[in-house]
Formats: structure tokens, C-alpha cells, sequence
């Protein structure tokens, strides 16, 4: 093209334009902090609220989950706002909806480091975690999680924090009270392919080998398989004491519902499913009653913390809360004294605060070492009359 | 041989849920030729409509079925009524509107019950009857027993009823069942309100069995419709056997290949349609010059 030509279509104004843009982009805001991914500062002298993402299923089968974390989160969130937030800064919190969707996890991890959020709760899916992880930690984006999977722990990632104790610390609780307390040797497993499935499969037939045990029977459902029937045909005909269920709430009550439809008595055995309301309405309260649960909450009236957790969580939301409400609001409680303590600080600095953070919490006492988990036992309850009661 | 009578017993209660889904899809098929894509968002609505009246409402389980069927029967006149102007002008823009339906009814229901999902209690509580070692829940004979006498009301409405005679007129010729005075647009209509209604019986009577969620009609949507397929589409004996057959299949692969039992299903699906593309009483049909 002639230099005629080229002045003919403007390039002095687009040229003009671009520089004008490139000053803007260069420019940061008044008072912002450094941008997540720019350096290890977080020197926490910014101002402006405090940009916080929570990416959780909102959609799709895991979207109680979802519901759950983001009542827990926002419950401590608003009750630190109102007490005047971290040095006068709000925290502002934005909802992503994961879908569960690993693929879709990892587009909202890129898109929550362009909006700025220091940040993240979520997600309650090791398996969208896992996807999300590498790129928070390229981000310097500290993440505070419901996964439990120790695929997560073996991430080792400096910016990972788990809400609650791994697969294995629920299972090899849970497989001695049934083995040494109960004497239980015959045990069955049925569990689905799913991330969470395949972590508890794993956890569990573990313990039990250490235990000396191998399963009488142990199947595998798909995550979205409805009808567990033929499976639990052929498990009714090892004739187990106990069946041990890895999956998720719903399906953990249909496979309930339809071994006792089956006219299967043993006793059923889970981990924190199977301490939800969903589970328990999905079963059935009669079918429900008598699973032991393997959980570090133990419902709404185990402490006098839960209490008021639980009254508080039931005025702002009109039901009692969970597991994963109370595990979500654990996990905000921590990161908001972690803000606190380093003054509202970001990266590397923030992820340090909260490895440093000693809390006592609804699900017990908190001291992340550095894979990331901050809490190392559960207990056994065992569901009466709708509810979990500690087993004496 | 008990876990071959009791994986038997399973894939007939679910085979008689996918026998009324497709047999929905073949209802509409043969009158209008068109596949309706929202009816799986279809059932997933008149499940949750169904378990309102029956949970929520507290209605008896049998008061609350019917009412279901005609809440959802007139959402399925809502959605031909919106596609009217397309019969017989634009078919493939029929087919994404079915599309674009489901999609509404998905977003509607998560507006009204949330995304949560709800658990329904069985309305039959009596202990499973035992049969020679096998275990039969009350409530999966209620299903097959109702969804029997389904079939038998919607063969009799189609054969002895002049709205019925009026719908075969339209599936095998519609501009003859025009000239002949028969009101296509009218047809066309109760064809997929009585597909809705089918649709809806198939979600509230799945609803106890399983979990009713706005993603519930995803996966039954698609074993109805591989149902009708497999039966033959357009043919009311062949709903009923490809419903069945699906059902049945799928009990087996579940008991002998666990995870991989829905690769399994579609394999076994695959072949049969290969070996019979018509399906097992699906018409053949021969152009000649």
C-alpha cells in the first residue's frame, strides 16, 4: 500500500487510538494492589473492597453442593463486613458457576485472574479443582476448597488449601470403628467413577487391606447411573454386614433406597454424604436410619459453636445448614483471618498468612501443614431419627 | 439364576418408563413426522409438577399423577401452538424449536424449584414382595401395571375415537386428511398434548424410583428415544417393545459391565439397529416410480 493510501484510511488516528490504549493498559488504577501474577509483593497497602471469587456448580447434579458453599461463604463474609471488614475494606464477593465441569473450571480460573479477584473459594469438586489448580498457582491465586481428594494434596501446590480432611482420613476412620470397634468382616463396597468415587474406592479398600480385610463384594456405578439395582443384586448375594457407598448425596440415597427395596439389611456406611439432609431425603428417613456416618460435623447441635453457626445460617437462609455449609464457612473464617493478619495482602504473602492461621473451627482445630490440609480427623456418628448423633 | 429373575424384574419397571417416553416421541412423530427434542425437558417438568402436588400439595398420589398429565398436556399445547406457522414449511426450524423449548423448560424449572433436586417418597409402602427368592418392590409393579393400562387407553383413544381416527388420518397422508376436512393444525395439537401427558405419567411415575432435578430428562430423554428407535419410530407395539428391550439391556450391562454399562447399552443398540434400521416393528417404505 502507498503511504497515500495508508493516510487515506486514517492510520495517524489509529495510531493515535492505539498509543492511547497502551497508556491506559500500562496505567493502574488509583490505589489498586499489584495484579495477582505480577510478583510476590502483596504487600496488602491497597484500598477498595476486597475481590473475592466463589466458582461453584450453581447447575447440574452437583449444584447443592454449590448452594451449600456459597451460603457458608457468604454467611462469614457478611458477618466480617458488617463488623467493619478487613481495615475498613469490604470483601466483595463474586459467584462463578463451575457447572462441574472441569472444562469450565478452567476458563473461570483465567477469567477470575483478569477480573482481578486475589482470591477463591470452591470449588466442592476435586475434579474441577484439579483442573483450576495449575493455573491459580501460575495466577498466585490463593484457593480455599471442599475437594478432599489427596489427588489435591499431591499437588503440593504452595497456593491449595483443603477445607476439611482428605478421602483417606474419613475412610481409615471410618473402616476401624467398623473393623476394631464393631468387628465387622464382611464388608461390601459399591462405589461410582466419578473423581470422588474413584478417591473413595481407593481410600477405603486401603484402610481395609491395612486392616487385614478385603471387600466380600465391590462394584462400580457410573456417576449418573439412576438404577443400582443389578449391581446391588449381586452384592445382596455375598450377603454382606455392611455396605460401604462412595458417591455423591443423591446417588448415595438412591443406592440406599433401592437395596432396602431389594430387602438388604446391612448396615450402610459413608462418608460426609451421608450426613445431608439431600442424602436423607433421597433415601427415605426410614431407609436412612442406621448409616454410619464418618464426619467431622456431626450435626448442628455437637458443639455450642455449631449452634450458633447453625441458628445464624437458618435466619439468613431459612433452612438448617450441613457438612459442606459449615466446612464452607470454616474455610472463609480462615481466609478472613488470614487477611487480617497480613492487612489485606495478596499472592504468595496471603497464601503464607493462611498456612500461618491456627483456628478453631466447626470441624476442629485447623493447622495447614504444606500440602495444603489443615485438618486431620473426622468422628463417627451414626443417623437416629433423621439426624447424626455422635456414637457413645 | 435369582439374580437373573431380579436383574429381570429391575429392567422391566425402568423398561416400562422408557416404553411411555417413547412411546410420546412415536406419537408425534406419526402425526406431524417431527421429533420433539423438549421431551425430555417435557417429563422433567411433569415429574416435578407431580411431585409439588404429591409432596408439597399433599395430594394422593393418584390425584396427584393425572393433574401432572393435564398441567403438562397443556404446556405441550403451548409449544405446538408456537410451531404451528412452521408445519410443513420449515422442518428443520421445527426441530431447533424443539430444542430451544427444552432449553426454556430446563431454565423455568430451575426458576421455580431452584437447581436443587427434590427425593420423593414411594406412595407404596408395603414391604417388597418375595417370589421365589426374588424381590419385587410394590411400587415397580404399581408402575407397570399403570403404564400397561396407559398403553391400552392410548390404543383405544387411536382406534374407536374420532380424534384418534383423525390422527392416523394425518400421520399417513396429511394433505389427504385435509381435503378430507380433518383439521391438521387440531390434530397436530392433541398428537402433542397427549405426547406431553405420556411424557409427564413417565416423570411422575419415575420420580419415587429415582431423583427428580431440572437435568432428570437429560439421560431418560435420550434411553426413550433410542426406545422408540430400537421399537420402531412411529409404532405404538414398537414403543412398547423398544422401551422394554432398552430397559432389560440395561439391566444387564449394568449387573456384567458396572461402569461401562451405558458404552455397553449403546453397542448393543448400535448392532440391532444395523441388523434391523427399521427397528422391530418399524415400517418399511418402498417408493416407486
Amino acid at each position: 500500500m502507498s503511504r497515500r493510501s495508508l493516510c487515506r484510511f486514517g492510520l495517524a488516528p489509529a495510531l493515535a487510538v492505539a498509543v492511547v490504549a497502551l497508556a491506559v493498559a500500562a496505567c493502574s488504577a488509583p490505589g489498586a494492589s499489584s495484579t495477582a501474577g505480577s510478583g510476590a509483593t502483596g504487600s496488602g497497602t491497597a484500598s477498595g473492597p476486597i475481590k473475592i471469587a466463589v466458582v461453584d456448580a450453581q447447575s447440574g447434579s452437583d449444584s447443592d453442593l454449590g448452594q451449600f458453599e456459597w451460603r457458608g461463604v457468604s454467611l462469614a463474609v457478611n458477618q466480617a463486613n458488617a463488623a467493619g471488614g478487613i481495615g475498613g475494606r469490604k470483601i466483595d464477593l463474586t459467584l462463578y458457576d463451575d457447572q462441574g465441569d472441569p472444562t469450565v473450571g478452567v476458563e473461570l480460573a483465567k477469567k477470575i485472574a483478569s477480573a482481578g479477584d486475589i482470591a477463591m473459594f470452591g470449588t466442592a469438586e476435586s475434579a474441577v479443582t484439579l483442573a483450576m489448580a495449575p493455573i491459580l498457582e501460575s495466577e498466585q491465586i490463593p484457593n480455599i476448597t471442599s475437594g478432599q481428594s489427596t489427588a489435591l494434596v499431591k499437588l503440593n501446590s504452595p497456593y491449595l488449601f483443603l477445607n476439611g480432611p482428605t478421602g483417606l482420613t474419613y475412610d481409615s476412620t471410618l473402616a476401624t470403628y467398623l473393623v476394631k470397634t464393631k468387628h465387622y468382616t464382611k464388608i461390601a463396597m459399591l462405589t461410582n467413577n466419578d473423581s470422588y468415587g474413584a478417591g473413595e474406592e481407593s481410600a477405603f479398600s486401603s484402610s481395609l487391606k491395612s486392616l487385614g480385610l478385603a471387600p466380600v463384594a465391590a462394584k462400580v456405578v457410573p456417576a449418573d447411573q439412576t438404577n443400582m439395582t443389578p449391581e446391588l443384586t449381586a452384592i445382596h448375594g455375598s450377603n454382606p454386614q455392611v455396605l460401604f457407598i462412595g458417591a455423591e448425596e443423591a446417588q448415595s440415597g438412591l443406592i440406599v433406597k433401592q437395596a432396602r427395596a431389594l430387602g438388604m439389611t446391612a448396615v450402610i456406611a459413608e462418608g460426609a454424604p451421608a450426613g445431608t439432609p439431600l442424602y436423607m431425603s433421597t433415601a427415605g428417613t426410614a431407609n436412612a436410619d442406621g448409616t454410619i456416618v464418618s464426619s467431622p460435623y456431626l450435626g448442628n447441635g455437637a458443639s455450642a459453636a455449631a449452634a450458633k453457626f447453625a441458628a445464624a445460617y437458618t435466619t439468613a437462609y431459612g433452612s438448617a445448614p450441613e457438612l459442606h455449609g459449615a466446612k464452607a464457612y470454616d474455610g472463609a473464617e480462615i481466609m478472613i483471618a488470614a487477611l487480617k493478619a497480613c492487612n489485606g495482602c495478596t499472592g504468595l504473602a496471603l497464601a503464607s498468612a493462611i498456612r500461618a492461621v491456627h483456628y478453631d473451627g466447626l470441624l476442629g482445630d485447623f493447622s495447614y501443614d504444606s500440602s495444603g490440609v489443615g485438618i486431620f480427623a473426622t468422628a463417627i456418628g451414626i443417623i437416629t431419627d433423621g439426624k447424626i448423633v455422635p456414637v457413645s | 439364576m435369582q439374580s437373573f429373575f431380579q436383574t429381570l424384574v429391575s429392567g422391566l419397571s425402568f423398561g416400562a418408563v422408557y416404553a411411555l417416553i417413547a412411546l410420546g416421541f412415536s406419537l408425534v412423530y406419526r402425526t406431524m413426522g417431527l421429533v420433539n427434542f423438549a421431551h425430555g425437558a417435557v417429563l422433567m417438568i411433569g415429574a416435578y409438577v407431580a411431585s409439588t402436588f404429591y409432596l408439597s400439595a399433599r395430594l394422593p398420589f393418584a390425584v396427584a399423577v393425572p393433574a401432572a398429565m393435564v398441567v403438562t398436556a397443556v404446556i405441550g399445547l403451548v409449544i405446538e401452538r408456537i410451531l404451528r406457522p412452521l408445519e410443513n414449511k420449515d422442518f428443520d426450524l421445527m426441530l431447533i424449536g424443539t430444542i430451544g423449548a427444552g432449553t426454556v423448560l430446563e431454565a423455568v424449572a430451575i426458576i421455580i424449584w431452584s437447581s436443587s433436586g427434590r427425593g420423593v417418597s414411594s406412595p407404596v409402602q408395603t414391604a417388597p414382595l418375595a417370589v421365589g427368592g426374588v424381590s419385587i418392590p410394590g411400587y415397580n409393579i404399581l408402575v407397570i401395571v399403570v403404564t400397561a393400562v396407559a398403553m391400552v387407553v392410548l390404543t383405544l383413544f387411536l382406534q374407536r375415537t374420532k380424534h384418534g381416527a383423525a390422527m392416523q388420518a394425518v400421520a399417513m397422508d396429511h394433505e389427504a386428511a385435509t381435503a378430507a376436512g380433518i383439521h391438521v393444525g387440531r390434530s397436530n395439537a392433541i398428537a402433542f398434548a397427549i405426547g406431553a401427558a405420556l411424557a409427564a405419567l413417565a416423570g411422575a411415575l419415575i420420580g419415587p424410583m429415582l431423583y427428580v432435578s431440572p437435568t432428570m430428562g437429560d439421560s431418560l430423554g435420550i434411553d426413550g428415544f433410542a426406545a422408540a428407535i430400537l421399537g420402531g419410530f412411529g409404532s405404538v407395539p414398537g414403543a412398547i417393545a423398544g422401551g422394554l428391550g432398552i430397559g432389560i439391556i440395561s439391566a444387564f450391562a449394568a449387573q456384567q459391565f458396572q461402569g461401562y454399562s451405558d458404552m455397553v447399552t449403546f453397542v448393543v443398540f448400535t448392532v440391532l439397529v444395523m441388523i434391523r434400521p427399521t427397528g422391530i416393528f418399524g415400517e418399511k417404505t418402498v417408493n416407486r416410480a
